[in-house]
């Protein structure tokens, strides 16, 4: 690594190119800190997806100075797509070099700065769609925008699009604070290493900000959940109101036809959802609430590989997360304390601990505290051990059971979201990594699902998933929610 | 030759020509080694106890209390090291200013890994120690206190002599570096009671890599190296003749001409500042006063040190940044911290240090250049409204 900076960066100093900002721009963004040392803004003019001005201000040092203006007239006049390929090396290349040791961050800062500023232009092409869920018809031709986390499910799948003679733009979502490697200054370290990941490959990346609406649609919904005495599938709501909706959004916004995410599931004829390959890693599960006009223009390349054959191809594309490790529990709960958070939000109010019969074992803190099917800290002794049968928030009680009282043969779906004929339904699948039990449906006046089970389940909560599979279970017939039980 | 009208003379002074003459003799052909008894070992011992001669007399001391070595670190590092090791066991505390150079900055944090306790002792917003604060710091267990004589950075000249006091009246040895201090400041240890004072050559117009430590009679420092007992055995290793002339004959010069250069310093100092200060914030950090005569150091609000730095570079300017920038980030100024600085002020400075040979026709060549290089980086930056 070169001592000193090239007559480039000089060059750039003493003249910076595009200095200032636009009055009424598209996009704003923002990125570093004065107390860190730096500050980079970028304002940008876009019409018709192309970048018709572009401006920027630094604070900083001469690296900074230099790396935004060498950025700004890299992407002044292009396609937005083109322009949000721009890499951290292109910026290199066009000031002669790599810069000085220790002065690497310059690139991060400007590009994250610039791409904040096209997220702020997403956010108000959006107004309220990213809000709300709602989506414009879609367009034609081989192209597709690819989910991407930074793990290493999404950046193969955008891999092998690519290398299917896609046209692939990556995004990645901004959905909440709790990101790792958040900071007040830069972007969370998982959307700038995802950004990296995507450029490496020669990618345009992109960054949508929805944590408005994943607050909405997913958080609340998961703390009033337990505060109904539901069993809440946040995942299931993210790909119901979110993801799939956001990906759609910036798809018709650019004009590309598909949809692509790093899911282990298939489109099936109908279009439905099917199983993967890989059944080990099967997600059709948590898939059903994806509207079927969405599904029509998603592809999952992982539902024709298993996992270790998708660790392979990112080892052997030298892809940076082929080491990461797999993530796990609910994204916004980094440390797996579900009731902590919910407690943090919800008053939690005192009640009865009650057996079938309504007698009183014992007090509980709270019904937010308690899910069907619970073992632990129930607060009361007793011979058997002793599960949670019912949560009756109205009543504050929380019911208790022996194991065989969780049984059941019978279960209510509401708020169906269908891919087939009803007639096809033979299974029905109540929790994730389970396996669908032969059933029959029955359809009740109101529209919901009343399934019978051929063999007793234990621990179907009301507010879970329940997904109803076809004869040989390869497809998914529908999906919807598991409904209290009739008292 | 790069042409540069340099301004950067608290980084290093340029070699002043007098002094190149003399060190030639020194650098070429057979030079004897000041240890041995031959007569190349007598001229090149001369010559090294004439440049002895030569420091004491700059700092009104006896030439066998002048120790050299490789320059103002190693004197710190003797000093602040050496004598914090050579107390007494039960005393294991340290009393230091928080404006320290990094070198006595380092070694202090050196004997904090080593177990002493230190107490840093802090300066008002222009940088003065605050001397209630050092006298209370003062214990029986105190092994050494440490002040700099001029800071480096923002030029503020350390009351030293009420320090040096403090410590000789409780019998603590007190070090000074003063490598920024000599040649601009009087300095008399007759008068001003230090145990040790550091010096360094090729900040009075001498060359790189030879310095000096003032070891009061009877104060006996630990070595940091060990060898050939060369100069009283506390800085082993054969002596860098030739730098040591250099530094002679540089002290020789510099306590001739103290108040000429002095005068000329100040009178380029006070025209700079007269026409930076017409700048809108633009304000002069450190003492207005008690200061170093040839140091302006400023905080420019809005605009970063290094690129202020490399734009002035870009126009024929050398000044100094005052700030590190390191790897994914910079890291503010310890003293302008110090001095209650933010950091973002801390990161917006200049450092404008003038010399003997600067004329005033640089300096109004420079306020030129300055005035663009603040507008323009000023018109780029977020952080200033103007």
């Amino acid at each position: 690594m070169p001592d000193r900076y090239t007559p480039q960066v000089v060059d750039h100093l003493v003249r910076p190119r595009n200095a200032g900002e636009i009055p009424d721009p598209s996009g704003r963004g923002e990125s570093g800190h004065a107390a860190c040392g730096d500050i980079a803004s970028f304002t940008v003019g876009i019409s018709e997806n192309v970048i018709e001005e572009v401006r920027y201000k630094v604070y900083g040092c001469a690296a900074c100075i230099a790396a935004g203006s060498a950025l700004s007239e890299l992407v002044d006049g292009k396609r937005i797509v083109e322009a949000a390929r721009v890499s951290k090396t292109d910026i290199e290349e066009a000031l002669g070099g790599p810069l000085p040791a220790g002065k690497e961050h310059a690139l991060t800062l400007v590009l994250d700065a610039l791409h904040k500023a096209f997220e702020d232009h997403w956010n108000h092409a959006a107004g309220e769609m990213l809000l709300s869920g709602e989506k414009k018809p879609g367009n034609g031709g081989k192209s597709v925008v690819a989910a991407m986390s930074g793990g290493v499910d999404s950046a193969v799948t955008a891999l092998l699009l690519k290398e299917a003679g896609y046209d692939v733009v990556a995004v990645t979502y901004r959905l909440h604070d709790g990101e790792k490697g958040s900071r007040s200054c830069c972007s969370p370290d998982t959307v700038l290493f995802a950004r990296d990941t995507a450029h490496r490959m020669g990618l345009p990346h992109f960054t949508l900000n929805l944590k408005e609406l994943f607050d909405r649609r997913v958080m609340q919904d998961f703390v009033g959940s337990y505060r109904e005495g539901r069993t809440p599938n946040p995942c299931v709501a993210c790909n119901a109101h979110v993801k799939f909706h956001a990906s759609a959004f910036l798809a018709d916004e650019l004009g590309y036809h598909h949809v692509a995410t790093g899911h282990y599931a298939r489109v099936e004829q109908g279009p439905t959802l099917g199983r993967p390959v890989d059944e080990s890693k099967d997600q059709s599960y948590v898939l059903w609430p994806v509207p079927q006009e969405l599904l029509a223009r998603t592809i999952f390349p992982l539902g024709e590989y298993r996992k270790t054959e998708v660790r392979a191809i990112a080892e052997e594309r030298g892809l940076a997360v082929a080491y990461t490790p797999e993530s796990q529990d609910i994204c916004f709960i980094p440390d797996g304390n579900y009731r902590g958070f919910v407690r943090k939000q919800v008053e939690a109010e005192p009640g009865d601990v009650v057996d079938r019969g309504g007698k009183v074992l014992g007090r509980h803190a709270g019904v937010v505290d308690f899910t069907v099917g619970q073992r632990r800290r129930i607060g009361v002794s007793a011979p058997t051990p002793l599960y949670v049968t019912e949560v009756r928030p109205t009543t504050g009680q929380v019911v208790v059971g022996r194991k065989q009282d969780l049984e059941v043969r019978e279960v209510a779906v509401r708020d169906l979201n269908l891919f087939l004929d009803a007639g096809e339904a033979a299974s029905v699948q109540v929790r994730y990594n389970s396996r669908p039990v032969p059933c029959t449906v029955e359809e009740t006046t109101d529209g919901e699902w009343i399934a019978y089970l051929d063999e007793p389940v234990v621990g179907v909560a009301p507010g879970q998933s329940a997904v109803f599979y076809t004869e040989d279970e390869a497809r998914v017939v529908g999906g919807g929610v598991v409904a209290r039980r009739a008292a | 030759m790069i042409d540069l009208v340099y301004l950067d003379n608290a980084a290093t002074t340029p070699l002043d020509g007098r002094v190149f003459e003399s060190m030639l003799p020194h650098l070429g052909g057979c030079r004897g080694n000041p240890s041995s008894l031959h007569a190349l070992g007598n001229a090149a011992r001369d010559a090294v106890e004439g440049a002895r001669a030569s420091v004491a007399a700059l700092i009104g001391a006896a030439p066998e209390e002048v120790v050299f070595s490789s320059g103002g670190t190693e004197s710190d590092a003797i000093a602040v090291l050496g004598l914090a090791r050579s107390a007494p066991s039960e005393k294991r505390h340290v009393v230091v200013s928080s404006v320290e150079h990094a070198a006595v900055r380092e070694d202090t944090k050196r004997l904090e890994e080593e177990g002493f306790e230190v107490s840093w002792i802090g300066v008002d917003a222009d940088g003065v120690v605050d001397l209630d604060e050092f006298a209370a710091a003062l214990r029986p267990d105190t092994a050494l206190a440490a002040t700099i004589w001029a800071n480096n950075e923002v030029g503020t000249v350390e009351p030293i002599r009420e320090l040096a006091s403090l410590c000789s009246e409780r019998e603590i040895p007190f070090h000074s570096d003063a490598v920024q201090a000599a040649g601009r400041v009087p300095i008399d240890v007759s008068e001003v009671p230090v145990s040790t004072l550091a010096i360094s050559g090729h900040k009075l117009y001498g060359p790189q890599g030879v310095g000096a430590l003032y070891v009061r009679g009877g104060v006996s420092p630990e070595p940091i190296v060990y060898g050939g007992g060369q100069e009283r055995g506390i800085r082993s290793g054969t002596q860098n003749v030739a730098g040591i002339v250099g530094l002679g004959a540089a002290a020789g010069l510099a306590r001739e001409e103290m108040d000429e250069r002095v005068a000329h310093e100040r009178s380029l100092c006070d025209r700079i500042l007269a026409g930076v200060e017409k700048i809108p914030d633009v304000i002069l950090n450190g003492h207005r006063e008690r200061r170093l005569t040839n140091n302006v150091h400023l905080r420019v609000s809005g605009v970063e040190a290094e690129s202020l730095v490399l734009f002035l570079d870009s126009l024929g300017f050398a000044v100094g940044s005052g700030s590190a920038c390191s790897s994914g980030g910079h890291k503010a100024s310890p003293v302008l911290i110090a001095m209650g600085r933010s950091e973002r002020d801390a990161f917006s400075v200049v450092r404008i240090t003038v010399g003997k040979d600067n004329t005033v026709e640089e300096v109004d060549g420079f306020l030129q250049a300055f005035t663009v290089a603040v507008g323009q980086l000023r018109e780029l930056s977020p952080l200033y409204a103007g």
